[in-house]
């Protein structure tokens, strides 16, 4: 005891061994902070404390997740117990961490925990221990263990173990610090992966229209990814092809799919344009590929504006909601099973169609956490609210109406539980400017009001002995806008063998009718419309013919696609017949 | 549009003059077709032709292929400005035998 208390004094009273341990514990901190590599560090942490402390050997051991275990991290000297692994309270060790207060066993061959497995296995003899745990405030994070002073008799004393404590709680901090760092990067890491996921996305939705475009959206996910999406586009011949999807689960699975569908919509609605076929195609191509279990619920759709028909197919999905413009409403079922469950959506039949005049209403189709979002503790928002809502925002540009939707749930100050989206399609303009706009006019279309000049406009029969007066007119009027003879000539040929296909193919031997042709001017375009009255054209059947194929005829619309900057048919008229738009740039 | 069919050196030289176009192409069509049947070499002149259209360039590679199928001969002759330019947009410039002269015809034929 005497002895003890002497090498106590000696420790505290010697300002260079405080000042050597202060510097350890400094360099155990800094080693700490500037490695990512805990168990590297750990080592370095141990290898100072034995050496400092003169130990034959030491152990650094720490609790596992569950605090069941100790295991052995890092080991120095004469034994090798790295990985041994023992209960939280077996042994000294053990002791040490659950009473969390340090231990001299200045002999131990008089301590009853005293496990000597370790020696018969390594031949090592163990005489005397030190052991400190290590921990932060009361969170256990496990002990360092010396064994046999190096020198003199090999024991160690109370002192030593004043000096250990100190060491270890400084150990103690060091390591939780690491391991904070360590899980703040891999947090870190997933929040950007999650970010860029999310901003992938949002570059999937379509961008927002200008509200006179009759189709509208918005996707508001519960967390950063959302398992909807919605699509729309226009084709070519003027209709516009929409389609609103809801993948089943959540996280990240969900938006992978999500992804995937949205894709092959994208994809395969450029040239499948009906909805039935599109929708049979993208199930055969996400059953093939889907993780089992995963489904998506879809409703594609194409709305003709110069019509307001619009027809749908629905995979699965909630009933999208008509509202008519008399006010009510009705809704459209799902006819077949959602998309991935099945390789053939309806026994080898194409997926089933509705087809149906909005007639100046409109049309929207939302996903599940619209109608089960929670506008108050409870109690979630239904059919019947949406449908209040609708009723109540009538008079409001479409966005905005989708706006007070989205906003009924997002306000009510609870967490989103699922996915917000819907989608309108919003016949109202469309329906006005088709009354507006009477039989054999040609209908302007919205881009050219402005900055333009009717040049030229002419009706007449369409009968090849008129041909020579349509081209002398539209000479004359070229020749006006000041183009160059080639010019000219161009667009005498173009409009010339337009007139051509009208009276050949769109009036043929079975119709007759006029013509209307009107010439404007746009900035430096040209531009050209021709109207017919003849049944709607096959627009896909209307090719350049291949023109390494010798042989008569077929070359009109090839000149004209030559010719002609751009030359396509328009929505067709309302009230029946063909527009066709051609538009020349003038030098 | 009118045309006119004459005989010089061993050759049919049928010329047309005016616009080539929808209305006219299937009366050249038959002028051409009709000539044909003859079945001496042809050049047929389009000095005279304002406008030519894809039904006009349409009877020419119809005469052209029976002229073949018969073996004979079958050129352009003088092809104005605006015929050329037409038969340059249907790529057809290099399928015809296009003469610039009856001169020039009439030395290739030897």
């Amino acid at each position: 005891m005497a002895r003890q208390e002497a090498a106590e004094i000696q420790v505290f009273d010697s300002g260079e061994h405080f000042a050597e341990q202060i510097e350890l514990l400094a360099l155990m901190g800094r080693d700490f902070a500037t490695s990512l590599d805990i168990e590297k560090t750990l080592f370095k942490t141990l290898e100072h404390i034995t050496h400092y402390m003169d130990a034959a050997s030491g152990a650094l051991f720490l609790l596992d997740e569950s605090g069941e275990h100790l295991r052995c991290e890092v080991c120095v000297g004469e034994t090798e117990i790295t990985g041994l692994v023992l209960k939280s309270d077996q042994g000294i060790v053990g002791r040490s961490v659950q009473n969390n207060s340090g231990e001299v066993i200045h002999d131990v061959a008089t301590d009853p925990d005293f496990n000597n497995a370790v020696d018969a296995e390594t031949g090592f003899t163990t005489k005397s221990i030190l052991c400190a745990p290590i921990s932060v405030q009361e969170q256990k994070i496990g002990a360092i263990e010396l064994i046999n002073r190096k020198s003199g008799d090999g024991l160690f004393v109370q002192s030593d173990l004043t000096m250990l404590e100190a060491m270890a709680s400084s150990a103690g901090l060091a390591i939780l610090n690491a391991r904070m760092a360590e899980s703040l990067v891999e947090q870190e890491r997933v929040r950007r992966e999650l970010e860029l996921a999310a901003e992938i996305q949002r570059s999937l939705l379509p961008s927002a229209r200008d509200t006179h475009f009759p189709v509208h959206g918005i996707n508001q996910p519960a967390r950063e990814i959302s398992g909807d999406f919605y699509d729309f586009f226009p084709l070519p011949d003027g209709r516009i092809c929409f389609n609103l999807g809801d993948v089943s689960g959540k996280g990240m699975n969900a938006a992978l799919l999500m992804a995937k569908t949205a894709s092959l919509f994208r994809c395969l609605g450029k040239t499948i344009h009906d909805p039935g076929p599109l929708m049979s195609k993208v199930n055969e191509e996400i059953f093939e590929t889907v993780t089992r279990g995963m489904f998506v619920t879809m409703v594609a759709g194409v709305y003709n504006p110069a019509t307001g028909v619009v027809r749908l197919a629905n995979a699965g999905h909630e009933p999208p909601i008509f509202h008519k413009a008399d006010g009510s409403f009705s809704f459209i079922p799902a006819d077949v099973p959602p998309l991935g469950i099945t390789p053939h959506l309806s026994d080898g039949e194409p997926c089933p169609e509705v087809e149906f005049q909005l007639d100046g209403g409109a049309l929207y189709v939302f996903t599940d956490g619209v109608t089960e979002g929670y506008i108050a503790e409870g109690v979630t928002l239904e059919v019947e609210g949406v449908t209040d809502l609708l009723t109540a925002n009538a008079g409001l540009p479409a966005p905005e109406r989708l706006k007070k939707i989205i906003e009924r749930i997002s306000g009510a100050d609870l967490p989103l539980r699922d996915d917000l989206t819907i989608l309108s399609v919003d016949d109202r303009s469309c329906a006005e400017a088709r009354r507006k706009t009477p039989r054999n006019e040609v209908p302007v279309s919205s881009d050219s009001v402005q900055n333009r000049e009717t040049l030229l406009k002419l009706q007449f029969p369409g009968k090849p002995d008129r041909l020579r007066l349509v081209r002398s007119s539209v000479s004359e009027t070229a020749k006006l806008c000041g183009c160059n003879t080639e010019d000219i000539e161009a667009i005498v040929i173009a409009v010339d063998e337009a007139c051509q296909n009208i009276i050949r193919h769109a009036y043929g031997a079975t119709q007759e009718g006029d013509i209307i042709l009107e010439i404007r001017r746009r900035g430096d375009e040209i531009v050209i419309f021709l109207r017919d009255f003849a049944d709607p054209v096959d627009v896909s059947k209307i090719k350049p013919r291949d023109l390494d194929e010798i042989r008569p005829g077929g070359l009109g619309t090839h000149f004209i696609q030559e010719l002609m900057d751009e030359a396509k048919f328009l929505a067709p008229p309302a009230d029946g017949g063909n527009l066709m738009r051609m538009i020349k740039k003038i030098k | 549009m009118k045309h006119q069919i004459r005989e010089d050196r061993g050759h049919l030289i049928v010329s047309f003059e005016g616009d080539v176009d929808m209305q006219n192409s299937p009366e050249a069509r038959n002028v051409l077709l009709k000539n044909l049947e003859k079945k001496m070499p042809i050049l047929v002149d389009l000095s005279q032709v304002s406008y030519i259209d894809s039904s006009g360039v349409a009877s020419l590679v119809e005469s052209l292929q029976t002229a073949k199928r018969n073996n004979s001969e079958f050129a352009l002759v003088s092809v104005s400005g605006e015929a050329r330019r037409v038969l340059q947009l249907a790529r057809l410039d290099k399928i015809f035998t296009i003469h610039e002269t009856l001169e020039d015809a009439f030395a290739d034929a030897g």
